[in-house]
């Protein structure tokens, strides 16, 4: 028991000492909060092993982290997102049913951005964010990704059409 | 999207300390951590270079990414290591222009931390020999203060963390020839040769 334990802290301490400083930096670019970053690199650090355990190192182990990563940051803001509509509307209980459409709104907009952010194919979504979010080059998105940089163009491209299209549903 | 953007060194400030945090939490330790990156296409290949606080801790003859982190592990395995591939400036500026053989001197804080006794003495001895000279085993053991712990001295020469910096490749036999080297002999060879130290031999 105690060699899984040993085990494990060296292999979440490798992942670490190889990709702590990019994945907290992306997660903290896209949530913008650092406790809840440091919140999230220790989940991923954590999902990363349990897989790792079941089905060793994958090919591209960084592509692979920053897909981890990105999912578990927005559902991180999507959880937030729901929790502040949550709370406001609460708040708003008491007055007026009619309410107002006043920071509600805002929230509400921001929240169906990323669920839809959310609902975009894997690769398509941790493009859009490391462009967006971490304000990356392609050559430095295709480098996080595994792929060629007309690839990680093509999955930015995609992505962004498809919002425009669902947004204007 | 960004009204106030903070400057790149508070971020890379604020984006250690998620890490260091994070690497406390996870395997409850701590300790002064080092920030490691690799130098690639060298005219010795790739090194890897790691520093601490206190100065230049290593720089190996690596062959990729991976051995020189599990280098690293096995060597400082309870500290925390922050890969920060733009940092080790002053470093990589030293060192290219080394190689550019512009400058062959080092004017750099070495972290000598994990070396004690005898083989501390033999590389800060070793570390005041200039570029284009040599010494043998048995005169840096001297220097040590044991003249006759040549073979002691070629261990702590071999086990050398700061390769080039602290120029172990300075040290051969007492009758010229190379002895040995961890980066493998082609390396010290060329070393020797670009600081201009080959033909002398021991002067």
């Amino acid at each position: 028991m105690s060699y899984l334990i040993v085990d494990h802290s060296q292999r979440v301490a490798r992942l670490l000492a190889l990709h702590g400083i990019e994945l907290a930096r992306h997660l903290r670019r896209l949530v913008r909060d650092d406790d809840a970053a440091q919140d999230l690199l220790q989940d991923t650090l954590l999902r990363a092993h349990r897989a790792l355990t079941r089905l060793g190192s994958g090919a591209n182990e960084r592509a692979w982290l920053y897909r981890i990563a990105t999912n578990a940051a927005l559902n991180w803001l999507r959880d937030r997102a729901r929790e502040r509509r949550a709370l406001e509307a609460h708040a708003r209980e008491p007055a007026d049913a009619d309410g107002d459409a006043g920071s509600g709104f805002d929230a509400e907009d921001r929240a169906a951005l990323w669920q839809r952010v959310a609902g975009l194919p894997q690769r398509q979504r941790v493009a859009l964010t490391l462009r967006v979010a971490d304000e990356l080059e392609y050559p430095d998105i295709a480098a996080r990704m595994g792929c060629t940089e007309a690839a990680a163009r093509a999955n930015v491209y995609q992505a962004v059409r498809r919002l425009r299209v669902e947004g204007l549903a | 999207m960004n009204a106030k953007r903070e400057s790149g060194r508070a971020e890379e400030r604020a984006v250690e300390r998620i890490v260091l945090r994070t690497f406390a939490n996870v395997t409850g330790r701590g300790g002064e951590p080092l920030r490691w990156t690799l130098m690639t296409d060298t005219p010795v290949g790739t090194l890897g270079l790691a520093a601490s606080e206190a100065g230049l801790a290593q720089v190996s003859f690596v062959k990729n990414e991976d051995r020189f982190l599990a280098q690293l592990l096995d060597a400082y395995g309870e500290r925390p290591l922050l890969h920060v591939p733009r940092a080790l400036d002053d470093a990589r500026h030293q060192l290219d222009r080394y190689f550019a053989g512009r400058h062959l001197d080092f004017d750099l804080e070495v972290d000598l931390s994990t070396v004690a006794g005898f083989s501390l003495k033999v590389l800060q001895a070793t570390a005041r020999i200039p570029a284009g000279r040599v010494l043998s085993y048995a005169d840096v053991a001297r220097r040590a203060g044991n003249a006759r712990a040549s073979r002691a001295a070629g261990n702590a020469l071999h086990n050398n963390p700061v390769a080039i910096v602290v120029p172990c490749h300075r040290i051969l036999r007492s009758d010229g020839s190379l002895g040995g080297y961890g980066g493998g002999l082609p390396i010290k060879e060329w070393l020797l040769e670009h600081e201009g130290a080959r033909a002398r031999a021991l002067a």
